[in-house]
């Protein structure tokens, strides 16, 4: 592991915390943090929501497939193992696993995994939720890594809770909610910014957070601008519409 | 290395059963009272099932995001409902203006008078000692707030919070579909509770977002428009929303002789 890179990756994040801080954007950069220093080809953060259920909520790729892959989780696989547990998971060789997680193990194989990894992210004696590695190459992970990856979850959960005073019990749950509605208004505008650019999801994702930090604009807010209409984002690259799709005149 | 404690709520497997009994109590609420499932009903199956003393909610009205008073539980609900309505200051005014969850589990503490100075004492002259707001959102969709409030100090139990976000969650969704003239809980499933009330999927945000632009209209009736395509086609909401997001399927504003308010738009390839 490149040690110049694990300080580097942990200043920036500490830094992060301190400049104009949105919770979507500084998980998200944690996952791309974890696929450049841990030999993993995606990484995904995951939290339960009130029902239980665990939720995406930062990828280190939007891709639909990716996505789909910790939506599975919510049934079988590493994620939910981890959660019940509190405890570290891993598979080493997803061809080995379909007793264990059989739709779960066939799907990441299909998207090109072959191990994968699910670490805790926990508060004292609460697990809220998980980070989940994913490599294409079967084989056991690294101890370093495994070190390092649970410490990237722990510096994930602080930085759910840093806004606030962390005096209060409440807080952790308040600013779960927090993220987990920041999530879902960021999925609603990069549908809106994907249909209206003729991208994808992966891009249009993309292309917000850029905005956002080009214009010193918290990401969340910048979405449920954009959402709500007030937030046009002037000066975002235009795209000429794909081949073939129908631009209907705005009523 | 101590061992870890359960995890802060069920896991998957329990999460629909637990959605189910939440639906369950807002049902029975419903079929007590004699009418068809509302979201007042909803409220008043949380103030039950929480253990608070009292409850209220209130829905949009024109830019008010939460200015009207829909339903409350007792006198002390409905006082201090229109004291932050008045004041503009409390808990729900902060819930619906930031979006988040407020948890005031103590308004005689220091910090709920330094940042409610004129409604705490108020509030507490009323008889509430806890207060919790609840935001009816999802996402950018915001339709009211729920507040409940205690005539005694303390926080809500981890179960008693993860099951009053259920009953807010299902409240918004309540309301959204009461938008809809005459027509409530569309796309049900067995026992009427609403389909997507089932499981989160990102493709129906997203889905969400793109039917802004392919029909021309806001985020509310984007989705209001969503639920009933899949209802009218008799379609999971979750299929319907991956076929959306992955564009062989597209919405049009434009009536046509159909006059179902949609038009199918050619499959892209």
């Amino acid at each position: 592991m490149d040690g110049e890179l694990l300080s580097d990756t942990f200043v920036e994040l500490t830094d992060t915390m301190v400049a104009g801080f949105d919770v979507i954007d500084f998980l998200h950069m944690l996952t791309d943090r974890s696929v450049a220093l841990l030999d993993v080809e995606a990484a995904g953060l995951l939290l339960a929501d009130p029902r239980g259920e665990l939720r995406v909520v930062a990828a280190s790729s939007e891709a639909v497939r990716l996505i789909e892959l910790f939506q599975l989780q919510n049934d079988q696989g590493p994620c939910l193992d981890c959660f019940r547990s509190g405890r570290p998971v891993q598979a080493t060789d997803l061809a080995a696993e379909a007793g264990r997680w059989p739709r779960f193990a066939s799907a990441a194989r299909q998207a090109g995994f072959g191990a994968v990894q699910a670490l805790p992210m926990r508060l004292r004696e609460q697990v809220i939720g998980a980070l989940n590695l994913f490599r294409a190459d079967p084989g056991a992970f690294a101890a370093a890594d495994i070190r390092v990856g649970q410490a990237l979850a722990d510096v994930a959960t602080i930085g759910l809770l840093h806004e606030r005073s962390m005096r209060r019990r409440d807080t952790l749950n308040e600013q779960l909610q927090t993220a987990l509605n920041s999530r879902v208004v960021i999925e609603q505008a990069k549908g809106k910014l994907a249909e209206r650019l003729g991208v994808d999801m992966d891009q249009a994702f993309s292309l917000l957070r850029d905005f956002a930090r080009a214009r010193n604009r918290r990401l969340s807010e910048l979405a449920q601008a954009f959402v709500d209409g007030t937030e046009t984002l002037i000066g975002l690259t235009r795209q000429q519409p794909r081949p073939g799709s129908q631009r209907e005149p705005r009523a | 290395m101590a061992a870890v404690v359960a995890p802060l709520a069920g896991a998957a497997r329990m999460a629909v059963s637990r959605q189910g009994r939440i639906w369950g109590l807002v049902a029975a609420e419903a079929a007590n009272r004699g009418g068809q499932v509302s979201a007042s009903d909803a409220c008043a199956a949380a103030v039950a099932a929480v253990q608070v003393t009292g409850g209220w909610l209130s829905a949009a009205s024109g830019a008010e995001p939460a200015g009207h008073l829909m339903s409350v539980t007792d006198a002390v609900s409905e006082r201090l409902a229109e004291l932050q309505l008045m004041l503009g200051e409390g808990p729900c005014p902060d819930a619906v203006g930031y979006g988040d969850l407020v948890l005031a589990s103590d308004l005689g503490e220091l910090e709920a008078d330094r940042r409610w100075p004129v409604f705490v004492p108020a509030a507490r002259r009323a008889g509430a000692a806890a207060m919790f707001a609840f935001p009816l959102r999802i996402g950018a969709i915001q339709t009211g707030v729920m507040g409940l409030y205690r005539d005694r100090a303390g926080p809500l139990s981890d179960v008693q919070l993860g099951d009053a976000l259920i009953f807010a969650d299902t409240a918004a969704l309540l309301l959204i579909s009461a938008d809809e003239a005459g027509e409530t809980a569309a796309g049900s499933g067995p026992g009427g509770q609403p389909a997507d009330l089932a499981g989160h999927r990102a493709e129906i945000d997203q889905a969400t977002g793109m039917l802004t632009e392919q029909l021309g209209v806001g985020i509310t009736e984007a989705f209001i428009r969503l639920r009933a395509y899949a209802y009218a086609h008799d379609r999971a909401l979750a299929d319907l929303a991956r076929d959306i997001v992955a564009r062989r399927l597209r919405l049009g504003p434009d009536p046509g002789p159909s006059e179902d308010g949609w038009r199918d738009g050619t499959p892209h390839r």
